[in-house]
């Protein structure tokens, strides 16, 4: 199990899809939840605060998604952060990019709890496997 | 104007077909031009340029109310979750003090019948503030709603904003203009509407999972 202390950041830019997705972890027992609204935002959150999972949107206004992981990939310190990306881009070219881009997870919206829920275990239980 | 004879675009080459297609689309914007002319040609550029902003403002509206009323459902719920919680852990509590003056030789008889009876009534509180919490997690949930129309919405935004100023360009220029349209939106397509309709898209988690699968992940 992972520690309920882990600090997430959520980034998407519609307000009510991070106010889901900050209950939805608090119900799964994670209160320590930062949000950001765009890419960027995220990104200097990310470099100045010590966050352990970023569950991000992928279309939003002045950086995407993707490009903010492609960011977060290629800077040293924070490469090896899961990333999970919760969007409503469902075209194959895009899981793939996003996979290859080094998503840890995609879920496509609208999703369910139980969904998010199965999704973390298995980023987690994945690390933990690489951490052993 | 000439009746589309579709036969003719599959003859010939890709580039040849491309040349006729696009002389086709220049000759219908010639005839669209002469007919606006023939008819209230400065009326046309008026309604044009006057109602295309006005259907972007009222889409702005449905996309701000629907916000305000997702925000507003969120409060609620994010109120009331606590309240439940408390509801139960007080019943949770009650119930294993009555349990504990159950389990003396002090109570009467009379009393001891109403306090198993306040024990079932506590378990069934406990049930019910648990299936209410649930019950609040899925009208949370419903709330997605509002980002998948927002991201709908403002896709419509910005076309109809696009056709705006191709229309106005178009009726500015007098001319068949090169009014070709960019189709391939790269990466961005937002909420599919009709998933089952487009193989490139991904009609559920499940296809996602498998997909993800097939690349090792």
């Amino acid at each position: 199990m992972a520690d309920p202390k882990m600090k997430f950041l959520v980034v998407d830019d519609f307000s009510t899809m991070r106010r889901i997705v900050r209950n939805l972890l608090k119900e799964l027992g994670y209160s320590n939840v930062d949000e950001a609204e765009d890419g960027a935002m995220a990104l200097s959150k990310l470099k100045n605060e010590q966050f352990d999972f970023v569950i991000s949107d992928w279309n939003m206004p002045v950086m995407n998604g993707l490009d903010m992981l492609k960011s977060i990939r290629a800077d040293a310190a924070l490469a090896k952060l899961p990333v999970l990306m919760v969007t409503a881009e469902a075209k194959k070219e895009n899981i793939i990019a996003a996979a290859q881009a080094g998503a840890n997870g995609y879920v496509v919206k609208p999703f369910t709890a139980a969904t998010l829920d199965e999704k973390l275990a298995k980023i987690f239980e994945k690390l933990e496997k690489v951490g052993a | 104007m000439e009746a589309a004879r579709p036969g003719e675009l599959a003859e010939g080459g890709e580039g040849q077909s491309q040349e006729e297609l696009l002389a086709r689309v220049g000759q219908m914007t010639r005839s669209l031009h002469d007919s606006l002319r023939g008819l209230d040609f400065d009326k046309l550029i008026e309604r044009a340029a006057y109602d295309i902003p006005d259907a972007r403002d009222r889409l702005d509206y449905v996309a701000r109310l629907t916000e305000q009323a997702a925000q507003k459902v969120l409060n609620a719920t994010e109120l009331a979750s606590p309240l439940q919680d408390s509801l139960a852990s007080g019943a949770d509590a009650l119930a294993d003090a009555w349990r504990a003056a159950l389990a003396g030789d002090g109570m009467p008889a009379a009393s001891r019948a109403l306090a198993e009876r306040t024990l079932g009534y506590l378990a069934q509180a406990r049930t019910d503030s648990d299936t209410t919490r649930a019950h609040l997690m899925d009208i949370m949930m419903a709330q997605d709603f509002q980002d998948l129309t927002g991201q709908v919405i403002r896709k419509v935004t910005e076309l109809a904003h696009g056709l705006e100023q191709q229309l106005v360009q178009l009726l500015v220029d007098y001319a068949p203009g090169d009014i070709r349209r960019e189709t391939n939106t790269g990466l961005l397509n937002g909420p599919q509407i009709n998933p089952n309709a487009s193989p490139d898209v991904v009609a559920d988690q499940a296809q996602v999972d498998d997909l993800l699968e097939s690349l090792g992940f």
